[in-house]
């Protein structure tokens, strides 16, 4: 995969800092596992947590807390260094690996409910701050005019479609906010599976409101 | 208190050169005084570098925590578990990658997200991707951390805008998002992010001037 819609470096900064909610992390992490130009920009926003790190004041530990650190050195033993062997070939059956605690490892055992005409679904339950879905649509199919009370960051991993924003492929993602409103249609062949991340209710203005509707509101 | 530390071993002359002709307060900004410590950790276990890097960190380290609003006994304990982390893991340390600062930054961050915000699946995400990085150290020097400008960095986030400066701030120190954010300074969404992006791009120029 070569992206090229990438994460916005709002987005990354948040991730960095730790103030993502775990919705939009996983998403985030999915596209960093296989965008390299984001992983540098990761590390980048890594080091100014690192500089803010380094350049601030102390606040004191307890009393006991600097024997108790000796105390347990000699305890520990070395890790080593990492060798775990990591495949960097990209197995078309499996999902991003940071998408397999929530969703499982391969697109063949997932599976689908159908929210609507051509629509299906699946939620990640154990995400609570917000909300994580894989969704996949039809292929040439159009999906209801829809804005976002929040944000909504969506990466594609199979299939493709096409906005006002332009063409998104497998690797991509679509980091947006509140201001855009959006219609996407799938490209024809194959449908079109993405992961996605929001943390306010979608508000439909087209005809697929009533079904779906419920499904983003919970 | 332990002024006398009974477990330290012998210092060999080199180091006793080294830290003479380093004061303490020249070495603290030198990521290469770092980077020597970690070594002599990762090669042979060596307690008393590792204790200087306590020292320096751990009330910095408490710091960030603090700011999180982790309350102060369980942020003392995410602190010695960093700390902890790092002694086990010295040999995964990579000078040329990340400054000893950043890669104890990622590790605390990652036992904050892991055991205050209570998401299961972070820390082993994290290792994933990080095997990632090490894959990818291929010809990407010029992105490494030996040739990106600290002092460069450092200018940078002294010349942001102060609503930029603030925005990043309020990030890192309290990892509060963007929402958060708008809502606290009673700024639109999307002004937060533009201006995130902003700082974000001059950060980046900071670390690397040449480009």
């Amino acid at each position: 995969m070569n992206p090229h819609h990438h994460l916005d470096a709002s987005t990354v900064i948040a991730y960095s800092a730790g103030a993502l909610p775990a919705a939009f992390a996983a998403v985030v992490s999915a596209h960093l596992s296989i965008c390299s130009a984001c992983r540098q920009r990761w590390l980048d926003a890594d080091r100014v947590g690192g500089h803010f790190l380094k350049q601030q004041e102390g606040a004191p530990l307890s009393s006991t807390a600097r024997a108790s650190m000796l105390a347990r050195l000699s305890g520990e033993e070395p890790e080593g260094s990492a060798e775990v062997a990591v495949s960097t070939t990209h197995d078309p059956h499996a999902l991003p690996k940071p998408l397999w605690p929530y969703f499982g490892e391969t697109y063949q055992a997932l599976r689908w409910r159908l929210i609507g005409p051509g629509v299906h679904h699946i939620r990640a339950r154990d995400v609570t701050d917000s909300h994580l879905m894989l969704l996949r649509v039809a292929p040439g199919r159009s999906l209801p005019m829809h804005s976002h009370g929040g944000n909504e960051l969506t990466m594609i991993l199979q299939g493709a479609y096409d906005d006002s924003l332009g063409h998104f492929a497998p690797g991509d993602v679509a980091d947006l906010d509140c201001d855009v409103e959006h219609q996407p249609v799938t490209s024809p062949g194959v449908p079109c599976i993405c992961v996605a991340a929001t943390d306010a209710p979608l508000r439909f203005s087209g005809w697929l409101a009533r079904t779906l509707q419920p499904l983003f509101n919970l | 208190m332990m002024a006398t530390d009974p477990v330290t071993p012998k210092v060999t002359p080199i180091e006793a050169i080294r830290r003479v002709s380093m004061p303490a307060n020249h070495a603290a900004d030198d990521a290469g005084y770092w980077a020597d410590q970690m070594a002599a950790v990762s090669a042979r276990r060596d307690v008393e570098c590792f204790m200087h890097i306590y020292d320096h960190y751990a009330p910095r380290l408490q710091r960030y925590l603090l700011g999180l609003n982790v309350p102060a006994a369980q942020a003392e304990e995410l602190v010695q578990e960093s700390l902890l982390r790092l002694w086990r893991r010295s040999a995964q340390f990579d000078a040329a990658r990340a400054s000893l600062a950043t890669w104890l930054f990622r590790i605390a961050r990652n036992l904050y997200i892991d055991s205050v915000r209570g998401e299961p699946h972070w820390l082993p995400i994290q290792d994933g991707l990080e095997q990632l990085d090490l894959e990818c150290t291929d010809s990407t020097t010029s992105s490494t951390e030996a040739f990106t400008d600290q002092a460069g960095l450092s200018r940078a986030i002294d010349e942001l805008p102060a609503p930029q400066a603030r925005l990043i701030r309020m990030s890192y120190y309290e990892a509060k998002s963007h929402s958060e954010i708008a809502h606290e300074l009673s700024m639109p969404l999307g002004s937060v992010k533009s201006n995130l992006r902003r700082a974000f791009a001059k950060l980046q120029a900071g670390l690397r001037p040449s480009r």
